[in-house]
């Protein structure tokens, strides 16, 4: 008797628990999901206005760029690489090149959302960036690697236009707070 | 897993060639190797050609020091091996004591060896590039800062090894009733404040680039290996320790060295290959009774005499005084470069100091990294509650970001009320910032009756920052190097913050022509010795010096004539007048003036300094002119008890838990029906 009300108490304990973890882990997703669309609102405004436009009242970013990935992916980019920022879509590295200019635009995006098909891209295929003007640059990716969080050298030794998109390794992992990092390094094509 | 590979080969790769140095080696493709090539652990650098490599020039030191009496004579061999199959020119930023005078260097190839000749420095660089081009093996030694500096050696043949040394003088520290021999082997990673300049090629082979405000960063900045790829730049050093009296104590707070005595007072002090991450830091108290009184060394040279003169004012003044109250500025680092050890001592020092002191007195502390907070908008009384408030502060800090150091600075030193009688700042920071004149200009100008202090913290301070800092701020300095130092160094230091100084402080020689340096003798705080270097014309007489504590007279007298002759004085007293024409500029003479005195010196004496430098070419050509030669800047150790990350920073993080989350959701559903249909079956 005890037993059988001991496993109830256990079953019901562990149902609980993966509900809230589903929940949880689903909510990731979610808001990954949900905030592209409002995104995609907040971009067209953008476009449209020429001004920054926050996606929502409360928000201390707005978008700065589309990426359009080979795979048919879109993405709006929000200003800054922040863990916060990165919930609801890629960031654009601040301090890195403005999206389009003339040296290396940095953006980072989370492996299990928006940057979850990363290691897809293969080299030769073409990324494009669209910046708060609609201005579109292709850019043509040149190599891959896995590197540690510290080689910083991935951002900063590049010559002429790069777009460099940053992830967390390996892409499957479960765990967060890993330190390699998945990077893919695109050059501009001829305008 | 072929991309795992090479990011993992890929992370050793650290160091880019300026470009637009070597153009005119550039012409046409070179022997170079693909990453595929390389083997694990391999120090590589790139080219200009995308996804080649050449391997890194390894270099190791060995260290000779010889202490007799005051006088520390060093020579440093440095020796570069070329492992990589074409040729090299290797490039390596170093450090040396702060108050070093450089005065010789040998380029050894094999048996053979080139005495270097001091030239200015333009001169000298023309000398070397002209022998780098024609194929001579040449070397270079450079000044950057008084204790940054860089050898370069040219047309390095493949497999090949080539030694220069380089000898050095300088004069002990005597403080608190302890000699402190400090070598340094490491320049900790500076922070370069400033927009960087990227319109013109790098002057240096540095991690970073010029600056506005440190115009010279790339050459003060050698690149910097993370401390999982192993450690580099071997170390081999002896000293030999003629104290000339019987010791209490002899010991190395920095290295796990073998110390032996040989005969007599002499000790030998080993340290048998060492990676260069740290200070070294030998340190002696004299045996009860023997302590110093003054000690005199003598030369005669062209007519002259130069005199080395440490006089040590007595304990005995140390008489009851009244404590006066006082207002304590602490400003402590907190920034990335104070990540890892440093950041602990800095809290534990801060904290031991706020203990000290009295409820007469006022404080404030302010934190900076990348921008500064003070915990107090003004000075606060420093009741119990206060510093119970200001410990809880101070236990909290973090180092992270970078080093700008001037505002916090400026704001310790702006003298808001005169609450109190004195009013001390006490900077806490290892000092590893590129622009340090700049801050000494502004401790000069803004001291007005503030006194600056500075507490050296962690393995790898920049002593020259530290020193200077505290000379141009009339106050004084110390180091912490570990954790197990603080409670010792603070014990002093309180003593230099609440005692008297000894001030007024003038010396009488028997030639009324003499040239003293340095011209006026600073206060001086408890424990320090007076220390002074004289050319004159006669030394049969007497050196007489009287300075007042708190009301109190002091004199001092040594005969001059009965002193024990040295070779090398006139060297030490050169390098200490260069050091204080270079400290004019400091206080707004203009470089122009400045120069053409320390060139002259520098050359009459044959000294290295800012504007003169040390070359060796050999005759002849080894490398064919149909072969190209590369630079490689030899990478150097994280000082010891750094944190990488902390100074470099990382890449952004992209990664959630939401896997996991619905990982063990799965889970966790899963062993939920299971243990229900569990139940059924009981």
């Amino acid at each position: 008797m005890i037993v059988q009300r001991v496993l109830s108490g256990l079953s019901a304990l562990l149902l609980a628990t993966g509900i809230v973890q589903g929940v949880r882990g689903g909510w990731i997703h979610a808001k990954a999901g949900l905030a592209q669309v409002l995104l995609h609102h907040s971009w067209e405004r953008t476009q449209e206005g020429g001004v920054e436009e926050k996606p929502w009242p409360w928000a201390d970013t707005w978008p700065v760029a589309r990426l359009t990935l080979p795979g048919g992916g879109e993405h709006i980019v929000l200003a800054g690489a922040t863990g916060r920022n990165l919930a609801f879509a890629p960031g654009y590295l601040d301090g890195s090149s403005k999206p389009g200019g003339d040296g290396t635009c940095v953006i980072a995006g989370h492996r299990d959302t928006h940057f979850s098909d990363l290691d897809m891209l293969e080299m030769g295929q073409i990324v494009v960036l669209e910046d708060e003007k609609g201005r579109s640059r292709s850019y043509r990716v040149v190599t891959t690697a896995v590197v540690e969080e510290r080689d910083t050298w991935v951002i900063t030794d590049n010559e002429g236009p790069t777009l460099v998109l940053i992830t967390c390794w390996p892409l499957d992992s479960p765990m967060p707070g890993g330190t390699q990092r998945y990077v893919v390094w695109a050059e501009a094509e001829e305008r | 897993m072929a991309k795992k590979t090479f990011g993992l080969v890929i992370a050793t790769v650290l160091f880019a060639v300026p470009t637009g140095l070597f153009a005119q080696e550039q012409q046409e493709p070179e022997p170079t190797i693909g990453l595929a090539d390389v083997g694990q652990g391999s120090l590589l650098f790139k080219t200009d050609t995308p996804g080649r490599y050449v391997p890194a020039p390894v270099q190791s030191t060995e260290v000779e020091i010889a202490v007799r009496g005051l006088v520390v004579e060093a020579t440093v061999r440095q020796s570069f091996h070329n492992p990589g199959d074409e040729w090299l020119e290797g490039v390596y930023v170093f450090p040396l004591p702060q108050k070093a005078g450089v005065h010789a260097m040998r380029l050894e190839i094999g048996e053979r060896v080139i005495e270097g000749q001091i030239e200015e420095r333009e001169a000298a660089r023309k000398v070397y590039q002209q022998a780098k081009k024609e194929g001579r093996k040449a070397s270079l030694v450079e000044q950057e800062r008084p204790n940054v500096f860089t050898t370069s050696v040219a047309n390095i043949g493949p497999g090949e090894k080539i030694g220069v040394r380089v000898s050095y003088q300088q004069v002990l520290e005597y403080d608190s009733g302890r000699f402190e021999l400090r070598f340094p082997m490491v320049i900790g990673p500076r922070y370069i404040p400033g927009s960087k300049v990227t319109t013109r090629a790098k002057t240096g082979t540095g991690w970073v680039f010029d600056s506005d405000q440190v115009e010279d960063a790339s050459r003060v900045t050698p690149p910097v290996l993370h401390p999982d790829q192993g450690a580099v730049n071997l170390v081999r050093l002896k000293v030999s320790l003629d104290a000339g009296m019987p010791l209490e104590r002899l010991n190395c707070p920095s290295h796990a060295a073998q110390i032996e005595k040989t005969a007599g007072e002499v000790h030998s002090i080993l340290l048998n290959g060492v990676p260069a991450d740290r200070d070294f830091v030998l340190e002696w108290t004299p045996a009860r009774g023997s302590e110093p009184r003054a000690a005199v060394f003598t030369e005669e040279l062209d007519g002259s005499y130069y005199v080395l003169a440490m006089l040590m004012p007595p304990d005995d003044t140390f008489t009851e005084t009244v404590r006066l109250p006082r207002e304590v500025i602490f400003v402590v680092d907190t920034s990335g470069s104070m990540g890892g050890t440093s950041i602990i001592q800095a809290r534990d020092a801060l904290a031991l100091a706020l203990e000290q002191l009295a409820p007469e007195d006022y404080f404030n502390i302010i934190e900076f990294d990348s921008n500064f907070t003070k915990l107090h908008r003004q000075s606060v009384p420093a009741m119990p509650a206060a510093i119970d408030g200001a410990k809880q502060w101070v236990a909290g800090l973090q180092a992270d970001g970078g080093t700008e150091m001037m505002g916090p600075l400026l704001a310790a030193l702006e003298d808001l009320e005169e609450h109190t009688p004195l009013r001390q700042v006490v900077f806490i920071t290892d000092g590893c910032v590129g622009n340090e004149d700049a801050l000494f200009h502004a401790i000069h100008e803004e001291l007005g009756r503030s006194r600056l202090f500075t507490i050296g913290i962690g393995s790898a301070p920049n002593s020259h920052f530290m020193e200077r800092a505290a000379s141009f701020g009339r106050g004084d300095f110390t180091h912490i190097g570990t954790p197990s130092e603080v409670l010792l160094r603070m014990g002093e230091f309180f003593a230099k913050l609440e005692n008297p100084v000894l001030a007024d402080i003038e010396l009488q020689w028997p030639d009324p022509n003499t040239e003293t340096w340095p011209e006026q003798v600073p206060d001086l705080y408890a424990g320090r010795p007076v220390v002074v270097t004289a050319r004159l014309g006669t030394v049969h007489g007497e050196l007489v010096a009287n300075g007042v504590r708190a009301d109190e007279s002091w004199e001092a007298r040594t005969i001059l004539s009965v002193a024990p002759e040295r070779a090398g004085i006139n060297r030490l007293w050169a390098r200490r007048k260069i050091a204080s024409i270079m400290d004019q500029q400091a206080r707004g003479v203009p470089e122009d003036e400045v120069r053409p005195k320390v060139v002259e010196i520098a050359l009459a004496h044959h000294l290295i300094s800012k504007y003169t430098s040390l070359v060796a070419v050999d005759v002849t050509p080894t490398r064919p002119t149909d072969e190209k030669m590369r630079t490689g800047a030899v990478p150097t150790n994280l000082p010891a008890g750094w944190k990488y990350e902390k100074v470099f920073g990382t890449l952004p993080k992209g990664g959630t838990a939401s896997r996991l989350y619905l990982l063990t959701a799965l889970i966790a559903i899963a062993l939920g029906v299971f243990v229900r249909q569990l139940r059924g079956v009981v």
